[in-house]
């Protein structure tokens, strides 16, 4: 379905290039090789590894990626309306510590006595404003998103330690207790979190005429604004769902942790590669938000099928490493030459 | 015109700025004891490994495995004088380790067409990986103090004529940079790959050799980068290169400002380290704890970035 949404924008790669049977054949093949590689990966875990293929487990991996498949949504959101392009085009380097920063919020409002629900509409305050720091400076003071966003990083993970302290702050409240709770369907509530995200901004952005036009402006930046696109108004409202992403995966990871912790910054290179290697799971090779979210699983079974083969956990980096450089090569041969 | 002007100098305004800011109000800044700590402790290393970055970014790329350069050629060297090789050896396998890795991210993107963050991104991974496997998990490797060799902590503790030798590599690889990207035809190539890579194409230029060479010498003063860090703290940490990263990435943009046209220069980038550092001490100085200091770095980044891409502006908005 946002194939056939998105086909109608023109990439000016795509209308330079004449387009041949070939490239389209060879496109199918990468889309369906990763599909083909997710399953084969998939079997080999369940042959080799007893237990992987039950339920329980895979219900658990929905869980574990709920964090990081969260942000990476949101990162998602930014690479469509920004374009593929990692260094001019869209990219929020501080998602990861826009979640510590709000973990830290989270935890510290609720710990000095208030509820849930402003504990919550703290978190998301701090979560906005922070997007909302990126699209300032992005659309409106011209900075590169990489750039902006890296000082917003900082800014960010400063103002965590001058929360915590570079302490764990521990939390519990009803509703944390429910999210680290489990479904009666057996799935985590983490995972059903993380899938109700991605239905919702799946809807927004392959189902209505505002998600069609963040890819136009993605896409093609002077195009969409010809058309008479407001195009800052899009590109920071990409940068304010980002933003809230974060905070909502930020509650997540306080109630998978039971508080807040240091060293959020560390998951950004994980999810950055979540975010980038759901590309290959759309047939035009654009960031999808059902293609982030299987990448994010991809990427949470390989884990999880380490983890129970005993290989041990050093190779993970090396593998998703490999990974996205096989994704990527492999993507960029079927591009048009763009040099 | 007026914007320009003012945007161009930002950087060495800012500088002055923080530099008076702090000799003023700290009785300890304005020290030699803690001037010479700022430039051989903080700023030597990370303005080595700026070198790298400054030439990647001037080419239209990036080099996100800066960190990863370092840590194998400092593992290759501590390892190395650990079992008694030969300094001169070690030394230059820890060369071939850090060319390795720009020579693994020269391949990635000059022939497989990878785009340089993403190619390097993987190395990045791939480094964490090769180095957790070859410390059982990221196990440090120290040089027993009795047996370090002279040359060893002269690299990392010695001085020529009373500089200290850190500042002499750093002046050493600023020198071969900046004839690098100022004053050779590469150079010029490389300012034309960045500038426009679809034109240094069409011109005929051979964009694929050149970027592998980007990315080759990259490696290769990381590499330089990382034997310093080792003889500095007599040690091989695993992992410890990333720190260098965004520091990087931060002080090379805020060289750009330095430039007439907002390109990546080398002595742009030399004052962006230097200005990071500065405030860094300072912040620490007058009593900012450790948090404080992130903030007040990036809230300062942010600063110069909005001078110098606001007086970029309307320069760029009539190129598009």
């Amino acid at each position: 379905m946002p194939d056939t949404v998105q086909s109608h924008i023109a990439l000016p790669v795509d209308v330079s290039a004449p387009r041949s049977r070939g490239a389209d054949t060879a496109r199918t093949l990468v889309r369906a090789g990763s599909l083909l590689a997710f399953v084969a990966v998939f079997v080999a875990f369940a042959v080799a590894a007893p237990g992987f293929l039950t339920a329980g487990n895979l219900a658990n991996v929905v869980g574990q990626v709920a964090v990081i498949g969260v942000l990476a949504l949101g990162m998602t959101l930014v690479v469509v309306g920004g374009g593929n392009d990692v260094v001019r085009g869209g990219i929020d380097l501080s998602v990861a510590n826009t979640l510590g920063l709000c973990a830290a919020v989270y935890a510290t409002v609720l710990g000095d006595g208030w509820g849930d629900g402003a504990a919550l509409a703290a978190t998301a305050v701090t979560g906005l404003l922070v997007g909302a720091v990126n699209a300032v400076s992005v659309v409106w003071l011209g900075i590169l998103p990489l750039l902006a966003t890296l000082a917003a990083m900082n800014i960010c993970a400063g103002l965590e330690l001058v929360l915590t302290h570079n302490t764990v702050v521990a939390a519990s409240s009803p509703l944390l207790d429910v999210l680290a709770g489990e479904f009666p369907a057996g799935v985590p509530v983490l995972g059903e979190v993380l899938l109700g995200v991605a239905v919702l901004l799946a809807v927004v952005l392959h189902l209505t005429p505002a998600g069609l036009r963040l890819y136009a402006v993605g896409g093609h930046r002077e195009a969409a604004r010809a058309a008479g696109l407001p195009v800052a108004a899009f590109v920071a409202a990409s940068y304010l769902g980002s933003g809230l992403c974060a905070s909502v995966a930020s509650v997540l990871s306080v109630a998978l942790l039971s508080g807040s912790t240091t060293g959020s910054g560390d998951m950004l290179l994980a999810v950055v590669v979540t975010a980038l290697l759901g590309v290959v799971f759309s047939r035009r090779l654009v960031a999808t938000i059902p293609g982030t979210l299987l990448s994010a699983l991809f990427i949470g079974l390989l884990i999880n099928g380490f983890q129970l083969l005993n290989i041990s956990s050093y190779w993970v980096n090396g593998v998703q490493g490999v990974l996205i450089l096989l994704v990527v090569a492999a993507t960029s041969m079927l591009r048009p030459h763009a040099r | 015109m007026r914007v320009k002007i003012s945007s161009r100098y930002a950087l060495v305004l800012a500088l002055v700025a923080v530099f008076a800011f702090f000799s003023l109000t700290t009785t300890t800044f304005l020290t030699p004891g803690n001037l010479q700590s700022i430039l051989v402790n903080n700023f030597a290393l990370l303005a080595v490994v700026s070198m790298g970055m400054t030439l990647a970014i001037a080419a239209g790329g990036i080099d996100l495995s800066v960190g990863t350069a370092i840590d194998i050629a400092s593992l290759i060297f501590v390892s190395a004088v650990a079992a008694h090789v030969a300094i001169p050896l070690a030394l230059l396998g820890a060369l071939a380790g850090g060319l390795l890795v720009g020579a693994f991210n020269a391949a990635l993107i000059a022939w497989l067409r990878i785009t340089p963050f993403l190619a390097t991104l993987g190395t990045l991974f791939i480094g964490q990986s090769v180095q957790q496997l070859s410390t059982s998990g990221g196990q440090p490797i120290y040089l027993i103090t009795g047996h370090v060799p002279p040359a060893f902590t002269f690299i990392g503790h010695g001085t020529v004529l009373g500089i200290p030798f850190a500042l002499i590599v750093v002046a050493a690889s600023a020198a071969v940079f900046v004839t690098i990207l100022g004053r050779s035809l590469f150079g010029r190539r490389v300012e034309a790959l960045g500038a426009q890579p679809g034109v240094a194409w069409y011109s005929g230029l051979r964009v694929s050799r050149d970027t592998a060479w980007v990315y080759v010498l990259s490696g290769l003063v990381c590499a330089v980068a990382g034997i310093v860090l080792s003889c500095t703290v007599r040690a091989y940490v695993p992992l410890s290169g990333n720190a260098y990263l965004l520091n990087a990435i931060g002080a090379t943009f805020l060289g750009t400002t330095f430039s007439k046209v907002g390109r990546p220069n080398v002595p742009g980038t030399l004052l962006g380290v230097l200005l990071l550092n500065i405030v860094a001490n300072g912040l620490l100085l007058i009593g900012w704890n450790f948090y404080w200091q992130q903030v007040g770095t990036g809230v300062l980044i942010f600063l110069v970035l909005v001078v110098s891409f606001g007086g970029r502006r309307q320069h760029s908005a009539r190129a598009a």
